[in-house]
């Protein structure tokens, strides 16, 4: 698990022709908990709270200025995720991804796309 | 007869002044800690506590607290350690897996408010897409459903739900949102039946979409059955 909370990075595909769709992949080091741990099994099975609840909360996908996507995620999300997505590349302008935790902490990452080919 | 009395007015005295002595200006304590994750970090926190404070454990409640933190009760005497020595002392006291302890304070932020840029993403591309379509309960024995229903909810629902759909299931603490008290749908007539019928299969939020895993018939009993739960106290 991530202890220590690093900015995302972005990777995409390195030859992006118009209109032809192209992979974005974003990594996050981001902590992910439920904040529940089971520390008396001698009877039935009781949680108690161990720490506060940590997940990412939202992640937004923008194409330049357009917000083409929203992901609502949970708790149920593994540490330190990697996101692989599809994007049209439909013009000349950054992708930026912004990541926001349950504590309303906000993340982003952007990335330049330029056709090639 | 004079001695024995004059032996046991001293013997009262002497064990009141003792008794004065020891518990005088003690006082109860109680600390919600967070880190504890294991049986041995309970037993940890304990004896290290004991071991650097000259205090009295008189118990660690793990279960059915009302915040659901763990509730470290302690007797001390406040004129020889204050509160917030114990609280450091907690805060510097590693369980044997080298994780530290820490006294929880104030309220549990499980979701903090939205962001402006949440919610104008919320505004442009909706909460959730939610495609409720026109289903109809095909149901014809309902008592029998019901019975098939309530084996699928114990089975399947009661952990996050609770055993009588309060919404207090034994997992349901580390969620984001607080699972749905399931009364609210008792009784309800056939325009339910959608949005259950709908959220059963595509989960909202935690929930996962049962769909995958239930089939239709079982789904349908499970409805019907979500319908005949009544709040604790009508019960």
């Amino acid at each position: 698990m991530a202890e220590k909370i690093k900015p995302p990075r972005i990777r995409v595909s390195r030859r992006i022709k118009k209109n032809k769709v192209f992979k974005v992949k974003v990594k996050f080091d981001h902590p992910s908990f439920t904040g529940l741990a089971m520390a008396d099994d001698t009877t039935e099975p009781v949680f108690n709270r161990a720490k506060p609840v940590t997940f990412i909360r939202n992640m937004l996908v923008y194409y330049g200025d357009e917000l083409v996507s929203r992901l609502s995620l949970s708790s149920g999300i593994a540490d330190d995720p990697l996101f692989t997505f599809k994007l049209k590349a439909t013009k000349e302008a950054p992708v930026k991804i912004v990541f926001i935790d349950n504590f309303g902490k906000r993340w982003e990452a952007s990335k330049e796309i330029k056709f090639k080919g | 007869m004079k001695k024995f009395s004059q032996i046991f007015v001293i013997s009262y005295c002497f064990s009141f002044f003792l008794f004065q002595t020891i518990f005088a200006g003690t006082v109860v304590d109680k600390f919600k800690i967070e880190g504890i994750i294991s049986i041995a970090s309970t037993k940890a926190l304990q004896s290290e506590l004991l071991k650097k404070l000259d205090i009295k454990i008189l118990d660690l409640n793990l279960k059915k607290t009302d915040s659901g933190w763990p509730v470290l009760r302690i007797e001390y005497d406040p004129d020889i350690i204050s509160k917030n020595k114990i609280e450091t002392v907690i805060g510097e006291i590693e369980d044997p897996a080298g994780h530290k302890y820490k006294v929880h304070k104030g309220p549990l932020i499980a979701n903090a408010n939205l962001i402006d840029e949440e919610n104008q993403a919320m505004t442009i591309l909706g909460d959730m897409t939610m495609d409720l379509k026109q289903v109809n309960n095909p149901t014809v024995d309902f008592d029998s459903s019901i019975k098939r229903g309530k084996d699928v909810f114990i089975k399947n629902c009661a952990k996050c739900h609770g055993l009588n759909g309060n919404g207090y299931g034994v997992v349901a603490h580390g969620f984001a949102t607080w699972p749905r008290q399931l009364w609210a749908w008792y009784k309800a007539d056939s325009a339910a039946d959608s949005y259950l019928y709908w959220i059963i299969e595509n989960g909202k939020s935690d929930m996962p979409p049962w769909g995958l895993v239930l089939s239709e018939d079982v789904r349908w009993d499970l409805i019907n059955y979500i319908k005949t739960i009544k709040k604790p106290e009508e019960n």
